[in-house]
């Protein structure tokens, strides 16, 4: 694929991808951009390289969920090491101004997702916030289908619980 | 995917959606502060590195200066030979015969002959 078409595949999915990175980086929002930014560089410099073996989209997550995992290592390290003067690291925790403009019923929601198992709740937002087939979810998580599908089961269940137990 | 009893937490996570999109910053914006992010890596990468040097040069100074200072006290041994209050209930009777070799009695004559 030549960086121009890339580019216009990555222009496409962007909101989709910007979501997808919000959800790997627990809602924040600095960490999201972050990962964002640097899974378009490696997709642009050819160092994760689209091999048409899933859909475009499909491997964009995976990029991007690879991607968050190792700056979330790597902010952990940081915090460890006395490095954190060399920049700010992120914490992995959702920033006051996103939630807050977040209307009530969506604030409830993404209360609710943080709560759950990292793995219940990546499954859950393929499935329901991008509309991914479970098998694609799976291929996203680096999960079997089986796998995958009781997490999507015992996270819808879970969320239920808990949407249920918050008050209106 | 999702089942039909499913449709309100669909409908919920759209909204989710749609609050991210509006949230979204431009996909050229993102572009660029990511070549501009890159094109800063090597600095960063020196920085890191520096940082790193300093912190290990650090530790080896503390450790060099805290083997130093153990290795400077001077010990006098005599001064801190100790003795316990039980050493005499080693002393066993009849030790001195331990530590000397026995010394044979030696017969100039042959005792067969008369």
């Amino acid at each position: 694929m030549s960086p121009e078409a890339l580019e216009r595949e990555l222009d496409q999915l962007h909101a989709a991808a910007f979501g997808w990175a919000l959800a790997c980086c627990g809602g924040d929002r600095a960490a999201a951009e972050d990962a964002l930014q640097a899974s378009y560089l490696k997709v642009l410099d050819g160092r994760a390289r689209f091999d048409g073996r899933a859909s475009f989209r499909t491997w964009l997550f995976a990029v991007v969920r690879n991607t968050a995992a190792e700056l979330r290592r790597r902010a952990a390290l940081r915090r460890l090491l006395p490095l954190a003067v060399l920049g700010a690291t992120p914490d992995g925790q959702p920033d006051p101004a996103t939630v807050l403009a977040r209307a009530d019923g969506t604030r409830r929601l993404a209360a609710a997702l943080a709560t759950l198992p990292r793995r219940q709740r990546e499954v859950l937002h393929l499935v329901f916030y991008q509309d991914l087939t479970i098998a694609e979810a799976a291929e996203v998580a680096g999960v079997s289908l089986g796998t995958a599908r009781t997490h999507y089961e015992r996270g819808k269940a879970a969320l239920r619980k808990l949407l249920k137990a918050e008050p209106e | 995917m999702t089942e039909r009893t499913d449709h309100d937490l669909g409908e919920q996570f759209h909204a989710l959606r749609r609050e991210d999109a509006a949230a979204a910053p431009p996909f050229y914006a993102t572009l660029a502060a990511a070549r501009a992010w890159h094109a800063t890596a090597p600095r960063r990468r020196v920085l890191g590195l520096a940082a790193a040097a300093i912190l290990v040069a650090g530790v080896a100074v503390a450790l060099l200066l805290a083997r130093r200072d153990r290795r400077g006290v001077p010990i006098d041994l005599a001064a801190v030979r100790w003795k316990a209050p039980t050493d005499f209930l080693l002393a066993l009777p009849g030790e001195e015969l331990l530590r000397t070799v026995p010394k044979l009695v030696t017969i100039d004559s042959d005792w067969r002959t008369p």
